[in-house]
Order: C-alpha cells, then sequence, then structure tokens
C-alpha cells in the first residue's frame, strides 16, 4: 500500500510491539505520532505528546529501562534540547528496545538550521540506522528495536525529509503484541549517575555493546549494508541520497558499484573493507556534513588502499542544502566518470513571478497581535526602531514578513525571553518586548520567564495563545482537557503558571477586541517589571474548522480607491490587487473584519454566509 | 535510459489541495501496479505559500523528487505558481494548467497587476499548455475546493494513467468521505474536458 515515510515509521513502530510512544510536534517528524493516534484509539499504546523533546525521551526512556518497548519523535533541532538525558542513556542502556527517531532537514525546508544529527552517534555513542525510503523506514523501524533491545542501547533512527515526507509503496509485516512493564530492577550502578567510578565502569561496558552492533544488525536485517553492481568506481551513499545515486548511474548508464549504508554509527568497517578494498576512486554522496567521507577515508587508511575519495571535502558535491538528481548527475561529470556532454545544462532563463512565502492565515489572531502591539509601541511614544521585539518559534514568526516586519529575532524554543533579558542586562535603555506562543512558552518558556522575573529585569512578555501547536498541524498542547488519544488531561492554565512564577501583572486579552489590546500593550509597555500580556484568540484555522465562516467581507468596488491601506495595514492573504482595486478572496476570507476597521473609505461590508 | 518513469509536478498555493492531488495519484497508480514516490514538505507553514510537490510513478522509481528540466507534465493549480515552476518541466513537457488566479501578496503590495490571460500567455510561451476552466468546472459540482481533481481528471485523461478505476478508488481512500461524491464528479468532469472538449 502507499504509504508515507512517517505512516510507515508509525507501522514500524506498532509491528515492533512499541508500548510507549511521546515526542514533541516538528516538521518533519510530526506524523508518525499523528498517524498512531489515527490508528491508535483503544489500542494499549500510550501514544501522547510531551512539553518538549527531553521530557518526552525521558518518558520514553523511564519506560524501555522497565523492559518496554518505547519511541520517541522529534525534529532536528529537539534532538539538542533531548540531548542531555540522551547521553547520560548510554551509560545505563535499557532493557525494552528504544527507538530514537530524529528527522533532520537538509534544504532547510522548514527548519532553522541544517543540523546534522548523525553526528549524535559518535556524539552519545549510539547506534544511528538510516533508511532510504518509506519501505526501508519500515523495515529498519521494527529492526532498531529488535537491535536496541539486543545491545541494551537506545538506537537512533536518524531519517530526512525527502524520507519522512515521501509516499511510497510498502509492503507491511506482522504486528507484535505491544510489550509493556516487565520489571524495573533496582541497580545503582546502572541507573545512577553519581558514582564516578560506575561511570567509568559503564563507559566500558558502552564500549563494549557498541563494538556488537555491526554483527547484531547483520544478523537482524541482513541487508542493511549492501554493495549494488560492481566495479572499480564506487560510490558510499546513505538515505535520501542513495535513490539520486541509483537512478542517476542507471539513467547515464555508469557501472559502478554502490556501496549503500543503513548502519551510520558504529561505522560497519567490516563491510565496508570488504566493499571498499576493490575500488579504483570512491565518490561519497551523502546530505549536509561529510560524515561518511570521513569514515570512508578512515577504512582506506586501514586497508592501506590509496584509491581517490571525493565528495564535499574534495569540493565535488555542496555541504549546504539538498542533493538532488541533477546534482548527483554533476558531480558524476565532475569527477569524470561521464562526459560533459551526458548531463544537459540546467534550463534556461525562466520568468520569476511574484514571491510567495507563506503568511499568517486569514483571520489569523496573531496579526492582531502583532498589529496591536506595533499601534502600542506608537501609542507609548516610542518610534518602532526604539523597541526590539524578540521573536520565538511558531505561525507569529511568519510575522517578520512585510507588511509587519514586527520580529528582530527568532532563534530557538523560548529563546525570546531570554534574549530580551540579555539586552537589557546589557545596558538596553528601552523597553524590550519577548513575543512567544502559548506551546513554545510551555515547552521552553518558563524557566526563562523564572529567571526574568528572579534577576527583576523590565521585560514585556506577550503570549500569543492560540490554543494549539499551530505551526507543525495542530497538535495538543498542556491547556487542554483530553488529547488526541482521548486521554482525560488536567488543563494548565497559562496566567496562573506565570502568576506563580512571579510575572509582576498580568493581563489576559483578546487580540480580537482590538481596542483593548492596544491599550493592554501601551500600559504595559510604560510599566516597569516582567509584565506577561497573554493575547488569547483560538488559530484561525482551527476556529474554522470548528464552526465554519458565519460571515466574510467584500469589497464595495465604486467606494475602493486602491489606496492599499487595508493590504498594508494586515497583510491578509484573502485580500489582493486587481484592476486598480482590492478584492477579497471569496473562499479564503474567515470574516475577522480586522481589513475593514482600516479602510478609510468605507469601502468593505459584510455577507453574512451559512 | 531503460526506464519508463512519468514524473508529474504539481504546483499549487497552500490550502488548494495540491496534496491531496499528489496522494490520490500516488495511491491510485500503486493500484495500477506502478512504483510509486512522492516528495512533499508539509507543516501548515505552507498555507497560502508556493507549494511544488512531485510525483513519480513508472517501472522502478527510488527518488522522491526530480530536478529541474524532467517533468513530463506540469499541473497548475494556479497560473502565478505554475508560472514559476515552469522550470520543472523538460523540453516538449506539458503543462496542464487551471484558469486560476490568486495573485501574491508582495504583488498586491506593489499594485502588480496578474490578469490571467497574460500569465497563461506567457506560459504557453515556454511550453505547450492545455488551459482548464477549472473554477467554473468544479463549480458545477457545487464545490468550488474541486479544482484539484479537476485537474487530476485532466491529467488522467491526458497521460492514460493511472488507469480511470484506480483513480476511482483512490478517491473514496484518500478524500474525506463527505467530499468523495463530489470529488469524483469533478474528476469526470475533467476527463471528459479532454476527451470530448467541454
Ligand atoms: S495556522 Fe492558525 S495560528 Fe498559524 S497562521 Fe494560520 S491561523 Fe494563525
Ligand atoms: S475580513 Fe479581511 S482581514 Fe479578515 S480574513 Fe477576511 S479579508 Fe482577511
Amino acid at each position: 500500500m502507499a504509504l508515507m515515510g512517517n505512516e510507515a515509521i508509525a507501522r514500524g513502530f506498532v509491528e515492533a510491539g512499541v508500548s510507549v510512544v511521546s515526542g514533541y510536534p516538528g516538521t518533519p517528524s510530526s506524523e508518525v505520532i499523528v498517524t498512531l493516534h489515527e490508528f491508535g484509539a483503544g489500542s494499549e499504546i500510550y501514544v501522547e505528546w510531551a512539553v518538549n523533546e527531553r521530557v518526552a525521551f525521558e518518558i520514553a526512556y523511564g519506560a524501555a529501562i522497565s523492559g518496554a518497548r518505547a519511541a520517541v519523535t522529534m525534529k532536528a533541532p529537539g534532538a539538542s534540547v533531548a540531548l542531555d538525558p540522551l547521553i547520560s542513556s548510554a551509560y545505563g542502556g535499557v532493557e525494552g528496545g528504544l527507538v530514537v527517531l530524529v528527522a533532520d532537514d537538509p534544504g532547510p525546508h522548514t527548519t532553522q538550521t541544517e543540523q546534522d544529527n548523525r553526528w549524535l552517534g559518535p556524539l552519545a555513542k549510539l547506534p544511528v540506522l538510516s533508511p532510504s525510503s518509506p519501505q526501508e523506514a519500515k523495515d529498519l523501524a521494527v529492526a532498531a528495536f529488535d537491535l536496541s533491545e539486543e545491545l541494551k542501547l537506545p538506537v537512533i533512527l536518524r531519517t530526512t525529509t525527502r524520507v519522512n515526507h515521501a509516499v511510497g509503496d510498502v509492503v507491511l509485516g506482522p504486528v507484535r503484541p505491544p510489550q509493556r512493564f516487565r520489571e524495573f530492577r533496582k541497580d545503582i550502578p546502572r541507573f545512577v549517575r553519581a558514582g564516578m567510578l560506575f561511570n567509568l565502569e559503564r563507559h566500558r561496558w558502552l564500549s563494549s555493546r557498541l563494538e556488537l552492533t555491526e554483527g547484531v544488525l547483520t544478523k537482524l536485517y541482513p541487508g542493511a549494508n549492501r554493495v549494488e553492481g560492481s566495479g572499480e568506481l564506487c560510490v558510499v551513499t546513505e538515505g535520501a541520497a542513495y535513490n539520486y545515486v541509483r537512478e542517476v548511474l542507471e539513467d547515464l548508464g555508469v557501472g559502478a558499484s554502490v556501496v549503500k549504508l543503513s548502519l551510520l554509527y558504529p561505522p560497519p568497517t567490516e563491510f565496508l573493507e570488504d566493499a571498499l578494498r576493490g575500488c579504483r576512486e570512491v565518490l561519497v554522496v551523502e546530505e549536509l556534513d561529510p560524515y561518511l567521507e570521513t569514515v570512508v577515508k578512515r577504512v582506506l587508511y586501514e586497508l592501506g588502499a590509496r584509491a581517490p575519495v571525493y565528495g564535499k571535502e574534495s569540493g565535488h558535491l555542496p555541504r549546504e542544502g539538498e542533493l538532488s538528481r541533477r546534482l548527483v548527475a554533476e558531480a558524476l561529470v565532475s569527477v569524470g566518470w561521464v562526459p560533459k556532454t551526458a548531463v544537459s545544462p540546467p534550463a534556461g532563463t525562466y520568468p520569476s513571478p511574484p514571491p510567495r512565502p507563506p503568511p499568517m492565515c486569514p483571520g489569523c489572531p496573531h496579526r492582531n497581535t502583532y498589529l496591536a502591539l506595533l499601534l502600542a509601541i506608537a501609542r507609548a511614544g516610542y518610534r518602532r526602531d526604539e523597541v526590539p521585539i524578540f521573536g520565538d518559534i511558531g505561525c507569529y514568526a511568519l510575522s517578520f514578513q512585510p507588511p509587519f516586519e514586527a520580529i528582530w529575532t527568532e532563534h530557538s524554543m523560548g529563546a525570546s525571553i531570554s534574549m530580551a533579558m540579555g539586552l537589557k542586562v546589557a545596558g538596553y535603555g528601552g523597553p524590550v518586548v519577548a513575543t512567544i506562543g502559548d506551546s513554545t512558552l510551555f515547552h521552553a518558556g518558563l524557566q526563562p520567564l523564572l529567571e526574568a522575573v528572579h534577576k527583576r529585569v523590565d521585560v514585556l512578555v506577550v503570549v500569543l495563545d492560540n490554543s494549539v501547536v499551530a505551526m507543525t498541524g495542530h497538535q495538543s498542547t498542556p491547556a487542554w482537557g483530553t488529547t488526541e488519544s482521548g486521554r482525560r488531561a488536567k488543563p494548565i492554565s497559562i496566567e496562573e503558571v506565570v502568576r506563580a512564577l512571579g510575572a509582576d501583572r498580568v493581563y489576559v486579552v483578546d487580540p480580537y477586541d482590538l481596542d483593548l489590546t492596544v491599550e493592554v500593550l501601551t500600559r504595559a509597555l510604560r510599566e516597569p517589571g516582567v509584565r506577561v500580556v497573554v493575547a488569547r484568540h483560538p488559530c484561525a484555522l482551527m476556529e474554522v474548522r470548528a464552526r465554519g465562516v458565519t460571515r466574510r467581507y467584500r469589497v464595495v468596488e465604486d467606494r475602493c480607491t486602491g489606496c492599499l491601506a487595508c493590504v498594508r495595514t494586515t497583510g491578509c492573504p484573502a485580500l489582493y490587487y486587481s484592476n486598480g482595486r482590492v478584492r477579497v478572496s471569496e473562499g479564503d476570507c474567515v470574516g475577522c473584519g480586522l481589513c475593514a476597521r482600516f479602510c478609510p473609505y468605507k469601502a468593505f461590508e459584510v455577507v453574512e454566509v451559512g | 535510459m531503460g526506464r519508463r518513469v512519468v514524473n508529474v509536478a504539481i504546483a499549487s498555493v497552500g490550502g488548494q489541495g495540491g496534496l491531496t492531488l499528489s496522494r490520490v495519484l500516488a495511491v491510485a497508480a500503486v493500484y495500477d501496479g506502478f512504483s510509486v514516490r512522492t516528495g512533499e514538505t508539509l507543516g501548515m507553514a505552507q498555507r497560502f505559500g508556493s507549494v511544488v510537490s512531485y510525483v513519480r510513478f513508472g517501472d522502478s522509481v527510488l527518488s522522491p523528487t526530480f530536478s529541474e528540466g524532467e517533468a513530463d507534465y506540469l499541473i497548475g493549480l494556479e497560473l502565478v505558481e505554475a508560472l514559476r515552476a515552469l522550470r520543472l518541466l523538460k523540453p516538449g513537457g506539458l503543462a496542464l494548467v487551471a484558469s486560476v488566479v490568486k495573485p501574491p501578496l508582495s504583488a498586491s503590495l506593489r499594485r502588480e497587476e496578474l490578469p490571467a490571460e497574460a500569465l497563461l500567455e506567457e506560459i504557453s510561451r515556454y511550453a505547450r499548455t492545455v488551459r482548464v476552466p477549472a473554477v467554473e468546472l468544479a463549480l458545477r459540482v457545487g464545490n468550488p475546493r474541486a479544482v484539484n481533481m479537476v485537474m487530476l481528471g485532466v491529467f488522467a485523461a491526458t497521460s492514460g494513467t493511472p488507469s480511470d478505476s484506480s483513480i476511482r478508488r483512490a478517491i473514496a481512500e484518500v478524500v474525506p468521505a463527505r467530499w468523495v461524491e463530489s470529488s469524483v464528479r469533478a474528476y469526470e468532469l475533467g476527463r471528459s474536458f479532454v476527451l470530448s472538449g467541454s
């Protein structure tokens, strides 16, 4: 059947008998848990989003030390959030299989950096597996659990966007019943990292377990590392890049042996020595860092082989961005394996129409909040360039685009508050504003807030509360009373939490009430201390889904002068300019009315629908 | 060059249903026994932004995407996005475009006019182009959002793949139940637009 990579991984988890799955939403990893929620209702599997990746990891680890099979999912930067417990877990090890899905994003398509998490292998000293296709993603997900349990080590399943979000035909396997708690034996040297002698001992244990990896995996999944084709020209590859390599070699009629790896750490040295022994030249094709390239060079050195190695370090492939069929073909030309004429030059010149970066949706409450903030800055008597607005990660970061150009930074989860604090303690005299979403606040913003309160730093924190993790496809937050799996949960109130943390002033407003929001923000801008304004209104997309659209706006043609006041003030994507006037795209407008407020000619009228 | 693979690029504005279209094509092609890959970038950040989906099916397909100049077909659900994606088409490739314009904010902020006729003309300067009154056809089934299914019918009738029966099964599998009927009818209208020229 046709499955997306992430659906295939979810299926693999179920086939392996997983019983605890945790994670934090992040593109391109989110659909694994979303899929489990869809077909997991009423099952014995615990599948829930956690407040952040480290908590998610620790939940999964706590389950796995008791013999349960557990998994945790995250996007690339999430792995850094989970790094502390991840590294310690290698010393304690597990009893039940523990698989850590880390989804990197060469491109990048939706991620702040092109972090290459294959380096987690040597850093955390944990096995790293990497699939190339949806089928392999499912098969390796199953194998990863068995490997983890045999080695007694967590196993990292590292994917990239072009595997997570690729759809392909997948053959399913049998499903094992969920493997739940068996026993948790008190074992102080193993699980207490306070004893330095234990730690040294456990490090030795870890090294001895890692050594077994290649042998165990080869038994469990014989095709994990394989050589396809033959010849003295060798291409070493893994992950999505393998697909480009295979196709391009075939299309260009190049006879080469393709050395395809699924085990990236510890490198399968025995296999590689065999595979590389007869190579005259080696091309390494991989995305992001020259990770395999260093491995290949080491193996050749050990073999005493003199074959030249081409790749990123030699400049034949780029270190940045994702690979493609074309880049692989061009690399084959530049290493001289195919004549230049075999690869057609890139297409000629094409028109470049006006760009369309993703904007905030029509009716998005964040639009109102940023607009109110900009108006409040003026009303409080400041110029816009006197009040730095720190941004954070979520839909609201799209406010960096015209016409708002509101936020000055977007850095990492929760950083808005601590970076704003840093600017103040460095001596900045004017007001500073941190803007942060509700789920980002829960994820990593509460500790920065505590820090700012404790150190008595003046900062205005605006919480853009749309009551959902919107950017990644609408996942639950700790404020929900019921989770996606139907679990009854205790809703956490943001205002109660920030009050308890000691914020000097706490306001709650509905940004759809623009006047009140401007008024409150103006007042808060002038006050000292840590002020928190919770701007709460549901994500417009969610609201439309739940309640439908009851009214829309329309432009009365002969009243519109085409002054663009509405477009420039709101940047709403439902508005567009045509024939000298502004129009509303009927199917896109959700009737928030923001545009109409700012029309000097009263050209908008309401159309009741439904 | 022994492998036979059909490369399809779908250009759309996030929210128009380009992803649904690519999934229906993928599922139908699997029913037909083809090897299939699609490549997307997902996430809410794509709503109202430029989106390109890649669909590939044939003898043995591995890569989820292809490069510039490799698409046999470009399906455009919107004209500005079709224009932007033209570079993906191979020489001699076919552009199937819905006569829909959604002017991007960046154009509106500059008072840039983007009339459909001019866009269509520009597109046809680079590629053989089939223009489809997709909104009118979708409105005929009472579902203005079914432009993607109209274009599915146009593609299937033009290319001859995937098979009609597989596409019908795929629509029923992929599209939410309450939209299946109008989707199928929109698909049929797209088909007959090509087959009978109306
Ligand atoms: S998904 Fe929701 S929160 Fe995100 S931009 Fe759209 S309306 Fe705003
Ligand atoms: S009322 Fe105006 S601002 Fe609100 S969604 Fe409709 S067009 Fe956009």
